[in-house]
Parts: C-alpha cells; sequence; structure tokens
C-alpha cells in the first residue's frame, strides 16, 4: 500500500533525554491509524515530530515523508501549506480570534494534487454548531467546541493527512462517539488520519491499524482487530473485563 | 490664557505623542513584544534626515524618505537578532537587549553627528496659519491629519483585514500560527518593520518642530509607555485619545502651573488612573 505519511528512524530528544526512539511507521491512503501508549510514552512527542512542531527546542534526527517527498528540513509552516495538518492537543485555536476569524487564517495551497479539499459548506455541515458560533471568540467556546474549530481549520486547509493529538481530552463522552464518527467519515472519504488519543477503547472501535507506543519506542503494530486482542492492550488499556472476554 | 490656543497648541503635541506612539501600540498592543529603543529610533531617524537634508541638497520628502527606508532596515536587522527571543515572547530578555539597543545606537549617533543641537528645516514649520488670535503652522496640521489617518488605518487593516488577524494570531500564539501555514518569524519582520517605519515617520513628521539632540530618546521612549499602557495595551483608538488627552493636559498644565514639573505630572496622572482603572481603557 502506498503510504501518505512515513517516518524512518525517527529520534526526538530534548536536552540530554531521548523522547522518542528510532521509529519508523506508515499511513497508508484511506487508514485510520491509531498511536497508542502511557502518559509520557512519547505520542505527542512524535506526531508533533512528524509536523516538524514543537513548543520546545527538540533535536529531530530520522526523516519524515509526505507523498514520497522528504520533509525532514521544512519548517512546521511549510509543511502546513504542503497538506500536512497536524491539530495538536491543547490550545489548537486562536481565544482572541472569533470563529470566523480563525477559519479565515487559512490558505489552500496553490498545489491541489493529491489534496481533500473541502468547502466551507462541507466542513459546516460537519460542525454546524460553528455556524452559529461564527461571531463568538476562541475564548468563549467549549472544549467540543474548540476541537471541532481546530478540526475544521484543518480541513479548510485542503489536507494530505491530519494528525490529531488527544481529540477526545476534555470532551464529554457522547461527543468522544461523536468526533471520533467524524473522524471515520473523513477517513472512509480516503483522508488518512494518525489519531494519537489516551482513550484507547473508543479509538479501537473507529482505527484500522494502531502502534503501541513504550518509552518512546515502537513495541507493537496491527491492525485494529488483532490489537483488541493484544495482552498489553487488553491490560493496560481496555481493563479486566476486557481481558475476561468482554471484547472478545 | 487664551484657552483656544492652549487647545489647538494640546492638540498638536497630542498628535505628535500618538505619532511616536504608533509604532509601539502595534508593538505592544498587537503583537505583545517591547523595544525599548523605540526612542533612539525616533532620534536617529530624525539626525538621519537633518544629516541628508544639510549635506545633499536634497528636498525633504525624499530626505524623509530615505530615512524610512533606512530605519525600516534596522527594523530587519534587529528583528534577525532577536529571533529566537521574539519567538518565545520572551519580553524581560527583549526589554534588556532593546534598551542596550538604544545606547548603542545613542552612543553611534553621538560619535557621528556630535552633540551640538539641531533643527530639520523645512518650508511647512515656516507658513503659520491663523484664525484670529489662533494659530499652528502646515508642519503641525500635517502632523495632525497624518496621524488620525495613520490611527485609523492601522485600526482597519488589523481588525478587518486577513493581515491583521494573521498579525493578532502571531501575537497571541506564534508557535500555534505555524499550524495555520503561517511564517511566524517573517510576520515578526514585517511587524519590527513597521514599527520602525511608523517611528521614523512620526520622527521626520515631529521633529522638525524642536531642536534635536542626540542625547534624545528617553522622553519619548516614556511617553509612548505611557499611552500604550493608558490607551489599554492592544486598543489602537485609546491610544490615540490618550495621545490627545496627554497633550492637552501637557498644554494645559504648562500654561496654568509649569512646563518645569509636566512630565512628573504625567506620571502622577498615569499612576492614579492605573489604581483607578488598571486595565487601561481598552473595554474589550
Amino acid at each position: 500500500m502506498t503510504e501518505v505519511l512515513s517516518a524512518r528512524s525517527l529520534t526526538v530528544r530534548y536536552g540530554g533525554n531521548t523522547a522518542v526512539h528510532d521509529v519508523d511507521l506508515g499511513i497508508g491512503a484511506g487508514r485510520m491509524v491509531a498511536v497508542a501508549g502511557a502518559n509520557g510514552a512519547g505520542k505527542s512527542t512524535l506526531v508533533n515530530a512528524l509536523a516538524g512542531w514543537s513548543r520546545g527546542y527538540p533535536v529531530v534526527s530520522g526523516d519524515v515523508l509526505l507523498d514520497g517527498q522528504n520533509i525532514s528540513r521544512l519548517p512546521p509552516h511549510q509543511r502546513s501549506r504542503g497538506g500536512l495538518q497536524h491539530v495538536p492537543e491543547g490550545k489548537n485555536v486562536f481565544s482572541e480570534l472569533t470563529v470566523e476569524e480563525n477559519l479565515a487564517l487559512v490558505r489552500l495551497g496553490e498545489d491541489h494534487v493529491g489534496r481533500f479539499l473541502f468547502s466551507r459548506s462541507e466542513v459546516i455541515d460537519l460542525f454546524p454548531r460553528l455556524h452559529e458560533r461564527r461571531h463568538h471568540k476562541g475564548s468563549a467556546l467549549s472544549g467540543g467546541e474548540r476541537q471541532m474549530l481546530a478540526m475544521a481549520r484543518a480541513l479548510l486547509a485542503g489536507p494530505r493527512i491530519l494528525l490529531l493529538d488527544e481529540p477526545s481530552v476534555g470532551l464529554a463522552p457522547r461527543l468522544i462517539g461523536e468526533v471520533l464518527a467524524v473522524v471515520r467519515s473523513l477517513v472512509d472519504r480516503g483522508l488518512p488520519v494518525l489519531v494519537v488519543d489516551q482513550n484507547v477503547r473508543a479509538v479501537l472501535e473507529f482505527a484500522d491499524e494502531l502502534y503501541l507506543l513504550e518509552r518512546g519506542r515502537i513495541v507493537g503494530h496491527g491492525s485494529a482487530a488483532s490489537m483488541k486482542n493484544d495482552d498489553r492492550i487488553l491490560k493496560a488499556y481496555l481493563g479486566d473485563l476486557a481481558v475476561k472476554g468482554d471484547l472478545q | 490664557m487664551n484657552v483656544a490656543q492652549q487647545a489647538i497648541n494640546g492638540l498638536v503635541i497630542g498628535s505628535g505623542y500618538a505619532c511616536v506612539a504608533l509604532g509601539w501600540t502595534i508593538l505592544l498592543g498587537a503583537a505583545r513584544l517591547v523595544n525599548f529603543a523605540h526612542g533612539q529610533m525616533y532620534m536617529l531617524a530624525a539626525f538621519i534626515c537633518w544629516f541628508i537634508l544639510t549635506r545633499s541638497g536634497i528636498g525633504y520628502p525624499l530626505a524623509a524618505a530615505i530615512s524610512i527606508v533606512a530605519m525600516a532596515l534596522l527594523g530587519v536587522g534587529m528583528q534577525l537578532m532577536m529571533g529566537r527571543l521574539v519567538m518565545t515572547q520572551n519580553l524581560t530578555s527583549l526589554m534588556i537587549v532593546t534598551l542596550g539597543f538604544g545606547y548603542i545606537l545613542q552612543g553611534v549617533a553621538g560619535l557621528l553627528f556630535g552633540g551640538a543641537p539641531h533643527t530639520i528645516t523645512t518650508e511647512l514649520v515656516q507658513q503659520k496659519i491663523q484664525f484670529g488670535d489662533v494659530w499652528f503652522t502646515s508642519q503641525e496640521l500635517l502632523i495632525f491629519v497624518v496621524t488620525l489617518i495613520l490611527y485609523g488605518v492601522v485600526w482597519l487593516v488589523l481588525q478587518r483585514t486577513r493581515q491583521g488577524a494573521i498579525i493578532r494570531s502571531v501575537a497571541e500564539d506564534p508557535k500555534l500560527a505555524q499550524l495555520f501555514g503561517i511564517d511566524s518569524r517573517s510576520v515578526y519582520i514585517a511587524i519590527f518593520v513597521l514599527e520602525a517605519v511608523l517611528v521614523a515617520l512620526a520622527a521626520v513628521l515631529v521633529a522638525p518642530r524642536t531642536p534635536i539632540l542626540t542625547s534624545m530618546g528617553f522622553e519619548e521612549v516614556i511617553i509612548t509607555f505611557v499611552i500604550v499602557v493608558l490607551g489599554g495595551i492592544g486598543n489602537v483608538g485609546g491610544a490615540l485619545i490618550v495621545g490627545m488627552l496627554l497633550g492637552l493636559f501637557t498644554s494645559f498644565f504648562g500654561a496654568l502651573v509649569t512646563p518645569a514639573y509636566t512630565t512628573a505630572a504625567i506620571f502622577a496622572v498615569l499612576l492614579a488612573f492605573l489604581i483607578a482603572k488598571p486595565e487601561g481603557l481598552r473595554t474589550r
């Protein structure tokens, strides 16, 4: 399968600490790939490194390829313009700008080949709440609305791939399923998505593949169906009931 | 006391204050950055204009334009030097670095232009406009009109255009802006260039009203700081209003009490105002 985004020997260091060790991974067209791991396993560091983005100053080595092009040396804004759309954990919209202004910041790149183009009305259909709140500032939005706005921004930019870091954090349980269902609908249209989320149970319901990350290293990879039965996943994320066969 | 004349004087002084403060208003208010070399940049722009006028014989508009371009290049240089501090919005370090940069500019200007006072002579300063017993010069009218236009344009750009939204987004979070495809570093360079251009424009407009000295600059920074803080950081309209009010205060305080303690009186007003209304004139 053709990989839209891949990492080869990706390593991320902060000072003397190595947060991500020699990671290889790939996300194919029309696939929803999840990365699971405990707190501090390096999930966010990994996805940030793919986007070339960080709030600190890490040292990153290895290669990141987008549609076969090595983008390792590109700064984050150029990766974004090239179609690698990253929605980070935490603050991911501008709180002092209105919903309308947040969305108006986005400009589609000139090269449309290989991109998934979404019109404004398509995005509003996916997240109708944003239309109602279009004149409200980011600071006035709920956690769920901010997450929707961040995803809407990424879609309007014409993504080749979407990276989502903890999209379910802070959301009501009902909203988690809704957000992931929207993500799945995008994947079903062909858009590849890499999702990092603590809520492994929910993510496994929607993802095609899962990578398991421990202390910055990939220690497991397989289809979502097979990884549901992986002992490490069962014990660490799906609880005792699952071990007893609740999920199988 | 001729109240109307004092009011005109106050508006003239105030538009000068507001004009000098505009660059800082954008820098601190819109981009959350500081530049304590602002006053020395004002001084340097005035001296470059004076030097070209007296040595080359070319006219005031062209000399002013050359001075503005020179300061724009200085703005690029400053931003390139301070890029990392700016990206992390490290205001304490920026304050120290720009203070130091201001002193370097002052030292270099002292070496190049000496310590004696000079005057930028323009025809507009000589042209008096009289209405009854009230008068002002064409240069003062130019300062007033240009200041109003500049504030209007800056407000419109910041609040009503995509470019303004980009500046505000980078000010709020330069790292996040990168994920929107925005080159935050280039935006910061543009903001510094804009600040430098605006301070140079203010210098070539305002400086012809009084003798210029290489030691000047500190008072301009202080007055600018007061205007930006009282106006409410991020409030372009507030800065214009406070600039004008400070000008009126300076004029009437000088006429009714004494010009000698005007700066001290301005700070007394600043203290009283900030105790009563810590957020300044900002209402949003």
